[in-house]
């Protein structure tokens, strides 16, 4: 399958970050045709098209959408969209930011039609200035011809839409830590449900708040206007992954970029469409971003791109960060320099993950170091076991697969890094720089 | 075993002014631009973290304990919360006082792969500073950072509030040359840019 371009159709179009631009290509037909409807078959229409998370989780987007109370109280209702992409490998929020704001002010606008929201925040990451001023330019020309604000397009309905930047931390991707963030304190993870309410119940400021990735958000135009029995066709060939995805490939590959298939697709037709390997034979792949684990080149022929799909590779869709690794490039390294962002972002609020990711990196820094012992690895395995599942949030899950991932595919160069001391790649590493 | 490598700077904090030192510095602008971003939130407190980027434009790219006192201060909020919230995150600069352009070098796996770790070698052997270190000039920090999110353009740096990448020794080297004749501090203006761009048109400081 070649690509198959929703999103980012128009996305090279520089007319297309103006309003009159997007409006020339049918931008806001959408949220017009939602003005019309009623809030429930909003939802109805989005729990039609399948429309899963694109943030890396893969939850029913839907469920989200009706899990705020029908019945309004004297709180205001949030739309939180989650920008703080920092997922290594992934930049497709970016893109899609920075080339297709109005897609993510519209699927926001939507979604506060059909949940009653009040006010919606964008929480970018700190580093991404340009997506930020990219956004900003389009909701001040959104509120000055009346698409944001009081009184949208005369329906009497008003939404407000602000832009708020993080400072610099991948944990506050995770959506409890992102609304810690959002309301001034540090950027740690929040009790969960079935400890405390679901966001939906009590998110922003003890408020009903739905919280979607950039992309779920901008999906939403195109379901509204194309209906959900249309989103739902695209896709249909896997077992439950609906619509499309923006896969961002990176890494040694001749043509890296944001690349949006269709689900079915294999991952192999992806690398095609990236170039190819460059640099050498292809060795590995992480394909959904560094959280989920890597594959190897075998695995790659026969990966196809769904959420349940990958499962038969032992891997995940996750957000979509693919990142292809040559002959050259040498696992032990890789899955060290893993470790060291994990141990970085970690935030410390609990103990396996900040305890547990430190650990990792220590035994993976030895190894490195051509000072490993034998019973590393099953060391390893034991500090993963005990992050996979004990952590407070996901971050301490998403550091241990890579690592037990690495270990199940590439056993033998954990072991022979250990037992003589050096990498098992011997070949001038030619892109692959040791540190 | 050797020692473990660190991208964190270890580091004392600064003393808190007492409340008879408190000098407020924000200008005219930063003023405005606070009042505005407070119609943005429900509550002051969170306006902490935008607030601590008007400060780390006003207080010239450092954060340090007046800075974090006058944001206190001006949302009656104590030292200590805005100072915890201040060290956590690391685009802040909390630690030392950067240099008039932070060079922030992606080390992480994308860029990892693409050759940044050599990147880091050759501005250690141009510039002489590796993670955490300032030239003596005073003109160039040199920060390791994770993933920045732009892998198709690995390896990548961020210098305020532009990415290079991708990046090689030529390249770097005509960067660098640029960055000496640039006039303001970038790492200043980062700081503006990331406060303008939460204010809409009819909100800025004219």
């Amino acid at each position: 399958m070649a690509e198959r371009k929703l999103i980012l159709e128009h996305a090279h179009d520089p007319a297309y970050r103006t309003l009159d631009g997007y409006l020339a290509k049918g931008g806001y037909e959408a949220l017009k045709k939602a003005l019309k409807m009623e809030r429930q078959a909003i939802i109805d229409e989005v729990k039609t098209s399948g429309l899963r998370g694109r943030g890396g989780a893969g939850f029913p987007t839907w469920i989200k959408w009706n899990g705020i109370p029908k019945e309004k109280s004297d709180k205001l209702h949030y739309v939180l969209c989650n920008a703080d992409e920092g997922e290594p490998g992934t930049f497709k929020d970016k893109q899609i930011m920075e080339q297709t704001p109005y897609l993510l002010i519209e699927g926001m606008t939507i979604a506060g039609l059909a949940t009653q929201g009040d006010r919606g925040y964008i929480y970018i990451r700190g580093e991404f200035i340009d997506a930020a001023r990219s956004l900003r330019n389009a909701i001040d020309q959104a509120y000055a011809k009346g698409y944001l604000g009081k009184n949208i397009l005369g329906s009497g309905r008003d939404f407000d839409l602000f832009i708020h930047l993080g400072a610099g931390s991948y944990e506050c991707g995770e959506e409890s830590a992102l609304m810690s963030s959002l309301m001034g304190e540090r950027g740690m993870p929040r009790l969960k449900f079935p400890h405390a309410p679901l966001p939906t119940i009590s998110g922003l400021w003890d408020s009903p708040t739905l919280i979607n990735n950039v992309e779920t958000y901008a999906c939403a135009p195109f379901i509204i206007k194309n209906g959900g029995e249309w989103y739902s066709t695209l896709g249909a060939s896997t077992k439950n992954s609906r619509g499309t995805k923006i896969f961002s490939v990176s890494g040694h590959v001749n043509n890296p970029g944001n690349f949006e298939i269709e689900f079915g697709t294999s991952l192999k037709e992806l690398l095609e469409m990236a170039g190819g390997v460059k640099g050498g034979k292809l060795k590995a792949c992480v394909p959904g971003g560094s959280s989920v684990p890597i594959i190897n080149a075998e695995a790659v022929d026969r990966a196809i791109i769904g959420y349940e799909e990958m499962a038969d590779v032992k891997s995940m869709v996750g957000s979509g960060g693919c990142m292809f690794l040559n002959e050259h490039t040498c696992i032990v390294t890789f899955i060290w320099r893993t470790a060291l962002f994990y141990a970085n972002e970690s935030c410390g609020k609990c103990t396996p993950c900040r305890e547990g990711t430190r650990w990792m990196l220590q035994i993976l820094d030895r190894i490195r170091q051509g000072k490993g012992q034998q019973g590393d690895i099953e060391l390893l395995e034991e500090v993963c076991s005990q992050i996979d599942g004990r952590s407070f949030c996901g971050l301490g899950d998403a550091a241990a697969w890579p690592v037990q991932g690495a270990i199940r595919v590439f056993r033998e160069e954990f072991e022979y890094f250990i037992a003589n001391g050096r990498s098992i790649v011997t070949s001038e590493p030619s892109l692959v720089m040791a540190p | 075993m050797s020692e473990l490598v660190q991208l964190g700077a270890p580091h004392d904090r600064p003393r808190p002014p007492r409340a008879d030192e408190l000098n407020l510095r924000f200008s005219e602008q930063g003023i405005h631009e606070l009042e505005a971003l407070k119609t943005h939130y429900p509550d002051l407190k969170s306006c902490i973290l935008p607030g601590l980027w008007i400060a780390q434009r006003e207080y010239g790219g450092f954060l340090d304990g007046a800075a974090i006192a006058e944001v206190a201060h001006r949302l009656n909020r104590s030292y200590a919360e805005v100072e915890g919230v201040a060290t956590f995150y690391t685009m802040y600069n909390t630690a030392h006082k950067p240099g008039k352009h932070k060079l922030e070098l992606c080390t992480c796996l994308s860029c990892h792969l693409c050759g940044s770790y050599r990147l880091r070698d050759y501005i250690k052997s141009k510039l002489g500073i590796s993670h955490g270190e300032t030239t003596e000039d005073g003109l160039f920090t040199m920060e390791e950072v994770e993933c920045l999110d732009a892998c198709d353009r690995a390896p990548l740096m961020q210098v305020g509030d532009q990415y290079y990448g991708p990046l090689d020794e030529a390249k770097l080297d005509a960067l660098i040359d640029q960055l000496r004749n640039t006039e303001g501090s970038t790492v200043v203006k980062m700081a503006d840019e990331i406060v303008q761009v939460h204010l809409r048109d009819v909100e800025r400081h004219k």
